[in-house]
């Protein structure tokens, strides 16, 4: 592994977290949801109304409560994933609520999409874990959508895969559906398997749905990102270091919250700020700013001592053309070579997180396979250094009959899955695009992808519990 | 006289609430028209903030400044109006405007309110979390032309179905036009539920407003 580089000095970490401390001990937050209210009033915070007043003590207390770093347990152990440390896990895009199609057409987002998304973050050898709410199932009734979205995740891979976040309800049907198929609660509270995407309300508000969920899920000792996307400009001063410790302020206020409900709760510490396009007010994420952001972000959770969440590839286009390109790798490769530890929204996203689009994934998938080996850095063993082969070969001769060359290229080099590296003529018999060769990719991953089986009884249980929940939500 | 309209006019333009709401007081201690002041002075400020943000010479935070300094002088000018029971002079058309029951997010909403308010309508902003009822009460009460619904969630866009189901429901449906809009809707959701105009940007909506309008 790279070592991870960082953006700010000693000096500058400090003092985003001495200006995050004076927000939330002068400013406070606001929590809409009143059993949080109580746990703050339980620890013995100032409380006005909704308001919680944090003290520095109590702020850097809970914190240490965090873990480092934790195992997140998936079906097939083999994809069993440690969050945190040198570790880095792509998953697909969250929450998006259109299909872009590979000619730019728009369309809403159904179940069959999430179910797509899942299999190719299934059988992709970069992505880590297949996500959650990869596409929003608007063809299935908001009631019940959760249920869908997390059969699906189950019957589609035996990788890790998200819980609801919508609301203490749909987070208690996630925790148990994720306990039929792990063996009960007991055993999930002691090896997480869930891991989901709480939100701040920036500026410093929280939500009831995600207040709701954060507190179900660290009750059952569940992994919770706590993200804030401050919209520098807007939802946020336009200041970058003002917008850094405004986002470390709801942060810390939420993994605050995560640790005092339950001492060592997993979290992540998540930011996906960026700007507000000073021309229009929209989100802007393919930015320089965003990758300043995702940067700070992975040294403020260092700072903290836990894991970080942030990136993916980012961008403001519309299709899966260079600017979606040149965005992407901007924000993915800045969140991969400062430490970001679980990259949210690594395949797929089309502006500003309201797209998916299946070329863009591949893109993003490639993306994703060229970064993993970037950070793999040089190999410094005897091999690597090859100094027998060089002497061999000697002034004036080539390597490519050596038997070094053909037992070594494959660890050395990364052989590129999407990109055409082609002579003209060869390329210039189909002249495909990027996108075109995208297409045509995924297509051919979904004929041939075979989800792993689920056992018959699990199954079966899954399916009763479902139906259930289904009467009585309906 | 139109010395005092200059000022208004370059105060909105320069996006001062405080000067704008002075130079109002003044030209009512002065018995100046205050008929006159909104014409003259802050309409004619806002449509060259309009003019200029379209240009791409401005920005949004002018833009939306220069709303906010002219809702300050409307706020004193308007009443005043009302009392010498003259007319305003024709505004281009009033709009409700809020984000639906159960969202909260409201920066879309609050850029829609603003671009409007600089092309010259006049908006009536209910805020997040709005009840259908909420919004119909307020558009009679006003004889709003437009009911503006906002919704950041594919949760919560049915708020803008229900707003149209609720005035069906009382026999109210032509008598406001009804906008959607926000990241998860859409030109065929608009059309699902029936709503006269969806648009994905604030200054799209203005522009459809006019069209809407028009006809």
């Amino acid at each position: 592994m790279l070592p991870k580089y960082n953006i700010l000095t000693e000096e500058q970490v400090q003092m985003i977290h001495d200006e995050s401390i004076k927000i939330l001990s002068e400013v406070g937050m606001e929590f809409e949801y009143e059993p949080a209210v109580e746990v703050f009033k339980k620890e013995g915070l100032k409380v006005e109304g909704r308001r919680v007043y944090f003290t520095k003590d109590f702020i850097e207390a809970k914190v240490k409560l965090a873990p480092s770093q934790f195992t997140l347990h998936a079906r097939n152990p083999e994809h069993n994933l440690v969050c945190g440390g040198d570790n880095i896990i792509y998953m697909p895009g969250y929450g998006a609520p259109f299909i872009h199609e590979a000619d730019g057409t728009r369309r809403k987002t159904t179940l069959q999409d999430y179910e797509n998304f899942a299999k190719l973050a299934g059988a992709s050898k970069n992505l880590h874990m297949t996500g959650g709410t990869m596409a929003e199932p608007q063809d299935i009734a908001d009631e019940i959508r959760h249920l869908k979205m997390l059969y699906t995740s189950i019957k589609s891979s035996d990788k890790c895969f998200m819980g609801s976040a919508e609301g203490r309800e749909r987070a208690e049907d996630s925790i148990e559906i994720a306990s039929i198929l792990f063996g009960g609660k007991d055993v999930i509270k002691e090896k997480p398997v869930l891991i989901s995407l709480i939100n701040s309300l920036t500026p410093l508000k929280y939500d009831e749905r995600m207040l709701g969920a954060l507190m179900a899920y660290a009750e059952a000792g569940q992994a919770v990102v706590i993200a804030s996307l401050v919209m520098a400009g807007s939802t946020g001063p336009a200041a970058m270091a003002g917008t850094l410790a405004l986002q470390n302020a709801e942060v810390l206020a939420g993994i605050s919250l995560a640790e005092s409900i339950n001492p060592g709760t997993p979290v992540v510490y998540g930011s996906t700020s960026a700007l507000s396009d000073m021309h229009s007010g929209s989100l802007s994420i393919g930015s320089p700013e965003c990758a300043l952001f995702i940067s700070a972000s992975a040294q403020l959770a260092r700072f903290y001592g836990v894991p970080s969440r942030s990136g993916g590839g980012l961008n403001d286009s519309k299709i899966v053309d260079a600017q979606a390109g040149y965005e992407s790798m901007m924000t993915l490769m800045a969140a991969s070579v400062t430490g970001i530890n679980f990259v949210l929204h690594t395949a797929g996203i089309l502006q500003y997180f309201m797209a998916m689009s299946y070329e863009k994934f591949i893109m993003d998938d490639e993306m994703a396979g060229m970064l993993l080996h970037y950070l793999k850095g040089y190999h410094f063993d005897e091999d690597g250094l090859a100094y027998d082969v060089i002497a061999k070969v000697g002034p004036g001769g080539h390597f490519l009959t050596q038997k070094h060359t053909r037992k070594n290229h494959r660890r050395e080099f990364r052989i590129a899955e999407l990109s055409d590296r082609n002579a003209y003529d060869t390329w210039a018999k189909e002249k495909l695009d990027t996108n075109q060769r995208a297409r045509r990719k995924w297509q051919e991953i979904l004929a041939n992808y075979v989800p792993p089986a689920v056992d018959a009884a699990l199954d079966q249980k899954l399916q009763e519990f479902i139906a259930k929940r289904t009467q009585e939500l309906m | 006289m139109s010395a005092i309209f200059e000022e208004l006019k370059q105060a909105v333009i320069d996006g001062d609430e405080d000067i704008t709401a002075e130079l109002s007081q003044k030209v009512l201690d002065e018995g100046i028209n205050p008929v006159d002041a909104v014409q003259q002075g802050l309409i004619k400020g806002i449509e060259i903030v309009g003019e200029a943000w379209k240009a791409g010479e401005v920005f949004l935070p002018d833009v939306m400044m220069s709303a906010e300094a002219m809702k300050a002088g409307l706020a004193l000018l308007e009443p005043e109006i009302a009392k010498l029971g003259i007319s305003e002079g024709e505004a281009k058309g009033k709009i409700v405007l809020g984000t639906v029951a159960g969202d909260i997010h409201d920066i879309g909403k609050n850029i829609t309110g603003a671009m409007f308010t600089a092309a010259g309508y006049k908006v009536f902003d209910l805020g997040t979390d709005i009840k259908p009822e909420a919004f119909i009460a307020k558009a009679q009460e006003v004889g709003a032309d437009i009911i503006g619904a906002s919704a950041l969630l594919t949760t919560t866009m049915v708020g803008q179905k229900q707003i149209i189901e609720y005035l069906k429901e009382n026999g109210l449906r032509d008598k406001f036009k009804v906008f959607v809009g926000g990241g998860p809707t859409s030109q065929a959701w608009a059309d699902e539920i029936g709503a006269d105009g969806w648009a994905e940007t604030a200054d799209d909506a203005v522009q459809l407003a006019g069209r809407v309008l028009a006809k």
